[in-house]
């Protein structure tokens, strides 16, 4: 309970300030200074969200937006560690590769559906793999960055000490990129989410963008609020989320791309 | 091998293409698409329509650097100010700025403002984190030796603190103005009716795929230019700092 009071009053201002926002919302829609129409009541949307969950609704868009996320990352971690890995390694290979990247990145990844959907089986698998090419870049590049920053000393050591091929990639580089690896994962994973949603705006019926594109075109204010704050609950969760559990799991770091 | 590789694809699927191993009509061959792109940037519609989003992008930068660049150093200074708004930015920061767009088709309508505010957004809050980052984490004696100095207020700030701060928030810049072009292309790409993300919208919808091709290399090089240009012009204009960074 003191733990609670100290931590309040160092706090308050950071909480009371979205109540603030939140009561003036309320009192603004309900009196009419803030059309209605397009800034429905905090409780109104509150009760529709309930409303979603309870019809259960809501639980389908988000389960396939996850399972969707859940594939695409899956994906991009795998093909961006190793290529990733494969370019901190063989010099010949990045100098080949950085061009092409350089080109390809920048590229809003949801321009690549229709390119990808023309290479792979359209429907859920274009929507996967569309989700996953901006997450396949940062983890690649990330993790060539976190192979070239290890200390040659310490690679010079471990050959002098007899560690060669895959004993100097486990116990030496792959431990020492680390690090770098976890941020682009991390990086990767919220990518996922942007990503995810605007293919889901453009090319599904179900999903959490394809529900909040939906309840804009028939109109449906409160649903479209509501929908908003669960993809917002979403994107804290996996930011923030994330961060804790790399300080957990790595805390000998500091993490490099902290929002 | 920085040439080799990149030109040993484009002839790889140029082959590929001519003699069918993939089908031509979903892959044509790069050559047909670099005629295509030559031809419609001079004389068609490619030409035209990058202006418009370079227009877009132009507009949602200008709305979104000032604002940004100020919250960000007034976040940085005034301690109760920081406490009051981080916990929006850090709500919106993660969330998919492309979501805003149908609130924003609401309140204003379906047209520019709402296609470019929802580039500029995307843009605002990255210079507002940079910029405050940088004020954060410059070093605390910069701020005693300006004090031993006599420096205070305004003086301090001028002197100390925005210098200081200058390197996060050139890096805010560049990553929004990024951003913010990736905002746009994704607005446009669905909702907008001109500009280059609708013509690769468009143009994938009538399978014309070579001028497809071609709008999608423009905004790979729309952005190459601005992401590599920009940290070029970092590196130069900021020679001081140590690392411009990789991303």
């Amino acid at each position: 309970m003191r733990a609670l009071g100290r931590w309040l009053t160092e706090h308050w201002i950071a909480v009371g300030s979205p109540l603030l926002l939140l009561v003036a919302w309320e009192w603004a829609s309900a009196t009419g200074l803030l059309r209605e129409a397009f800034f429905p009541r905090p409780s109104t949307i509150a009760a529709h969200l309930r409303q979603l969950a309870a019809d259960g609704t809501l639980w389908g868009h988000t389960a396939m937006t996850l399972i969707r996320i859940g594939w695409a990352f899956a994906l991009a971690a795998v093909l961006g560690v190793s290529v990733g890995l494969a370019m901190g390694l063989w010099r010949q290979l990045r100098d080949g590769l950085d061009p092409v990247f350089a080109v390809i990145y920048p590229i809003p990844s949801v321009l690549f559906l229709p390119f990808v959907s023309f290479l792979v089986p359209p429907g859920e698998i274009a929507l996967v793999v569309t989700t996953a090419v901006t997450s396949f870049f940062l983890i690649a590049f990330s993790t060539t960055q976190g192979v070239r920053q290890i200390d040659r000393l310490v690679v010079e050591a471990a050959v002098h000490y007899g560690a060669r091929g895959w004993r100097l990639f486990a116990t030496v580089l792959l431990p020492g990129a680390l690090p770098l690896i976890f941020t682009g994962l991390r990086l990767g994973l919220g990518f996922a989410l942007i990503v995810v949603v605007a293919v889901e705006i453009v090319a599904a019926s179900r999903g959490l963008g394809a529900l909040l594109w939906l309840s804009w075109q028939i109109l449906k204010i409160e649903d479209m609020y509501a929908t908003f704050f669960v993809i917002a609950f979403l994107g804290a969760l996996l930011s923030y989320g994330l961060a804790a559990f790399r300080a957990r799991l790595l805390p000998w770091v500091q993490d490099v791309a902290e929002p | 091998m920085a040439v080799l590789l990149p030109a040993a694809l484009l002839v790889l699927w140029e082959i590929c293409s001519r003699f069918a191993v993939v089908p031509p009509r979903y892959f044509p061959p790069p050559t047909t698409v670099g005629w295509v792109l030559v031809d419609r940037v001079v004389a068609g519609d490619l030409g035209a329509q990058s202006l418009v989003t370079l227009a877009r992008l132009g507009s949602a930068f200008a709305i979104a650097a000032l604002p940004g660049v100020l919250l960000g150093l007034l976040m940085g200074v005034a301690r109760p100010l920081r406490d009051a708004v981080e916990p929006y930015i850090a709500f919106i920061f993660p969330v998919p700025k492309i979501t805003l767009l149908p609130f924003l088709l609401i309140i204003l309508g379906v047209g520019e403002p709402a296609f470019v505010l929802t580039g500029a957004t995307s843009a605002f809050f990255q210079i507002v984190i940079s910029t405050l980052g940088g004020v954060q984490t410059m070093d605390p004696r910069l701020l005693e030796v300006g004090r031993n100095y006599g420096a205070r207020g305004a003086r301090l700030f001028w002197k100390i603190i925005l210098p200081a701060a200058l390197p996060s928030i050139f890096t805010g810049l560049r990553l929004g103005l990024g951003l913010a072009l990736v905002a746009l292309v994704a607005v446009e790409f669905i909702a907008a009716k001109s500009g280059l993300g609708h013509l690769v919208y468009r143009h994938w919808q009538m399978l014309s795929t070579p001028e497809m091709y071609a709008a999608f290399a423009l905004v790979g090089a729309l952005g190459l230019l601005l992401t590599r240009g920009l940290r070029a012009l970092q590196a130069r204009v900021l020679a001081w700092q140590e690392e411009v960074g990789s991303l």
